[in-house]
């Protein structure tokens, strides 16, 4: 217990240090060079972002513009890990629903959620539905991926053990299959949870008047650098919290994967 | 100091947060014996290798070879454990050599110790294979021609037969004896098997359960060879089976 | 009042002139050649051979696991052609489920066929005070040592209560003193509740600790070299000269794999 502690106390002084240290970094370079035209030093962006959440940036202050951003990311994500889990255990598991699926799937793999940007204005329109569209990608692909490989690689020797027991190929889908492919889901729904989360910025690019995308992009047009940074930081800070949470529901339903003695 | 003292182990102690596993141990190991260490089931007899091997820092007490503190860059001391290690991607004469080539030796007395060895070790006719294509036993033979290639002072054997039925496991501490006995090589030998460390040591080392210290030190002078059906064989056997026996 | 192969009432499984073979690539590698036998209701029986010899891949056609390329496997005078809840098999890597507690991985056979939950807690709570583990129901597999994983995979197996019992190297992950106690715990359990044992070991210790009869295979293909009926009374003890020369013998018979 008390090793387990130093080790907590060791690894955030490390954290702290290599904080510490980046922004003495960007302090010293801002001070000593010509790039504070178009770079503000930390602690003017530190300000900043502090300030936004009592002063709005645009309409809203720094809080609304994240729940604005979560609005759009957190419904949609959640459909996609739906459909995404469900299809990619299916695929994994039974081998004719793979063959029927596996050529589309593959497919839309390898595009990028922001390609679908005019396509999506067009078929759900500039509001809402183009940017739940493009963050359905974004957390849908990663998550499938993941849940077919967590159905594909269940033990077969698990399997032998549940026909020997008298389990029928039902109870083993829900009883083997399924626990056994959490792992990996869950690896897949933190790839995603990233992926949608990023690609909120871009979903926001479309046209919008709220959002820490539109933080950023605003901040073009009144060539704003320290904005920019303020809704970088933003994203930062949200997308850590975001993936820490899932972390958290991940030990926590997966206690039995954690060795330890 | 003993001239013939290889190894000495003084108030050995190990704790790892709260628990003891290793309390003050003492022992000498001579120059050129087979001492086999047996002790209960978790008693600690890998924390006592890995504290030997400075792998741990002993919480105290102090281990002396040759009447100094162990130095892994001057003391040359091999170990085998139960895990089959050889590297898969080289052959057999590579895998040999390994440990003569990370100590710079010259190729040309390269060369010579690895004829030596496979020589040996009865693998003369498969030096250019790979660990895959062999059986078993053979690969054992590999993990031991490796470590006696560098002509160790001390070998440290961790369980390494642990796993394999009776007969190999039988033709392989034949094979060990025959190699201890041609090097003179000072051994130590940890086994959770009692009949292995009876028919295989001169010195049988037991140890209590956690923490563990030292139950009995016995000298076993049955004739080699051996024979595990010879009744004073079972007597020194049962012995040291009644003074750990847990289960 | 044994009556043949396949019909009698002492005889829980037999196969007749079994054989297997696998192919790939650089051909086909006979497994199995042309094995036979029968085994009696309660009987503790030991297949018994060097190390790659094909012993589990016999125990695996008898249980279902896998089919015979040829020849026939009887279960109670039906033919065996999957895995079935009649017939049990603890493995050699245990294969338990580790998302499930003790109590869950002894219950999941009769939870799979639909018993009631009180017929299941019944159960279970049987087997797991049978084989020692009472008190740790609510444990995950991880947290158990090597020895108490292996006890729950045999309780796991006799929770489904069935006609013969399937035990591949159930004990060879563990250390040499646990499995002398397993050794004895399996003697004490079996004696508790009698079934038919189907045991396979490349220990010729334990294979005399345990066996009515020991089946003597050679090495591959695997072929039925000899049998040894074991009459030392129980509980045997491992030093005795009996013991050792009955484990001197059948060793001396066994084909090398060096």
């Amino acid at each position: 217990m008390r090793k387990i502690l130093q080790r907590m106390a060791q690894n955030s002084m490390y954290a702290i240090i290599s904080i510490v240290s980046f922004l003495l970094l960007w302090a010293i370079g801002v001070q000593l060079s010509d790039i504070k035209i178009v770079m503000p030093g930390p602690w003017e962006v530190i300000i900043d972002f502090v300030d936004s959440f009592i002063h709005p940036v645009g309409r809203y202050t720094m809080p609304v513009h994240i729940l604005y951003s979560l609005m759009r990311v957190v419904p949609a994500y959640i459909v996609g890990s739906v459909v995404g889990i469900t299809l990619g255990i299916l695929m994994g598991w039974y081998r004719p629903i793979n063959s029927i699926f596996r050529p589309i799937y593959e497919l839309i793999r390898p595009i990028p959620p922001i390609a679908w940007i005019p396509i999506s204005i067009v078929w759900f329109g500039i509001g809402e539905g183009s940017k739940w569209f493009l963050i359905f990608l974004a957390a849908f692909v990663p998550v499938t991926l993941n849940s077919i490989s967590g159905a594909r690689s269940v033990d077969p020797l698990l399997i032998k053990c549940g026909e020997m027991l008298g389990a029928s190929k039902k109870h083993m889908f829900r009883t083997i299959v399924l626990p056994f492919s959490v792992p990996y889901i869950f690896s897949g729904l933190q790839v995603g949870l990233a992926g949608s989360w990023a690609t909120v910025v871009a979903a926001e690019m479309i046209r919008s008047t709220e959002g820490v995308g539109w933080i950023i992009i605003s901040s073009m047009d009144t060539n704003d650098v320290a904005q920019s940074l303020v809704g970088i930081m933003g994203i930062g800070i949200v997308g850590f919290l975001l993936a820490t949470i899932m972390r958290n529901v991940e030990d926590r339903l997966c206690a039995w994967t954690v060795r330890e003695v | 100091m003993n001239e013939n003292i290889k190894v000495r182990v003084t108030n050995l102690s190990k704790q790892f947060g709260d628990l003891k596993v290793l309390d003050n141990i003492s022992f000498d190991v001579l120059q050129g014996e087979f001492l086999c260490v047996v002790g209960p089931t978790g008693c600690g007899k890998t924390t006592f290798l890995n504290s030997v091997t400075k792998l741990y820092e002993p919480t105290s007490g102090e281990i002396l070879i040759d009447g100094k503190p162990v130095d892994l860059q001057k003391n040359n001391i091999s170990y085998i454990f139960q895990e089959q290690s050889t590297m898969e991607w080289y052959t057999v004469e590579q895998n040999i050599e390994y440990g003569l080539r990370i100590r710079g030796v010259p190729k040309v007395e390269r060369r010579q110790a690895v004829d030596e060895v496979l020589e040996m070790v009865g693998l003369k006719g498969f030096r250019k294979y790979y660990p895959r294509e062999l059986s078993a036993s053979m690969v054992q033979r590999v993990v031991i021609g490796r470590a006696f290639a560098t002509k160790p002072e001390l070998l440290l054997m961790d369980e390494p037969y642990g796993q394999l039925d009776i007969e190999l496991r039988f033709k392989l501490e034949d094979e060990l004896i025959d190699l201890w006995r041609k090097t003179g090589t000072t051994v130590i030998f940890i086994t959770h098997n009692i009949e292995e460390a009876v028919y295989l040591s001169e010195h049988i080392l037991v140890l209590t359960n956690k923490p563990s210290t030292i139950k009995k030190r016995i000298t076993n002078n049955l004739p080699r060879p051996r024979n595990v059906i010879d009744p004073e064989f079972i007597r020194l056997r049962n012995e040291v089976t009644e003074l750990i026996k847990w289960w | 009042m044994r009556v043949d192969s396949t019909g009698s009432v002492d005889t829980v499984i037999s196969c007749q002139r079994v054989s297997k073979e696998f192919s790939s690539k650089r051909g086909t590698t006979k497994v199995i050649e042309n094995i036979s036998l029968e085994v009696k209701r309660n009987e503790f029986v030991v297949l018994f051979g060097p190390g790659q010899c094909g012993k589990t891949t016999l125990m695996n056609v008898l249980s279902g696991l896998d089919t015979a390329t040829s020849g026939t496997v009887y279960s109670l005078g039906e033919k065996v052609v999957r895995p079935g809840a009649e017939r049990g098999v603890v493995f050699q890597s245990m294969a338990l489920f580790p998302w499930l507690t003790v109590r869950g991985n002894v219950a999941y056979g009769p939870k799979a066929r639909g018993f009631e939950k009180s017929v299941w807690i019944e159960k279970s709570d049987y087997y797991i005070n049978l084989v020692g583990l009472k008190g740790f129901e609510d444990s995950y597999i991880n947290k158990l040592s090597g020895g108490m994983k292996q006890r729950v995979g045999i309780a796991r197996a006799y929770c489904n209560e069935p006609e013969v019992l399937f035990m591949d190297e159930p004990f060879s992950a563990l250390d040499a003193q646990t499995r002398y106690l397993m050794q004895e715990e399996i003697m004490r359990i079996w004696s508790t509740e009698k079934r038919t044992i189907v045991f396979i070991t490349n220990n010729i210790e334990e294979a005399v600790y345990v066996a009515d009869r020991i089946i003597l295979l050679t090495n591959c293909p695997a072929k039925i070299k000899k049998e040894y009926h074991i009459d030392l009374p129980r509980p045997r003890d491992y030093t005795s000269p009996e013991f050792l020369s009955l484990r001197d013998e059948i060793s001396k018979n066994m084909d090398r794999t060096l």
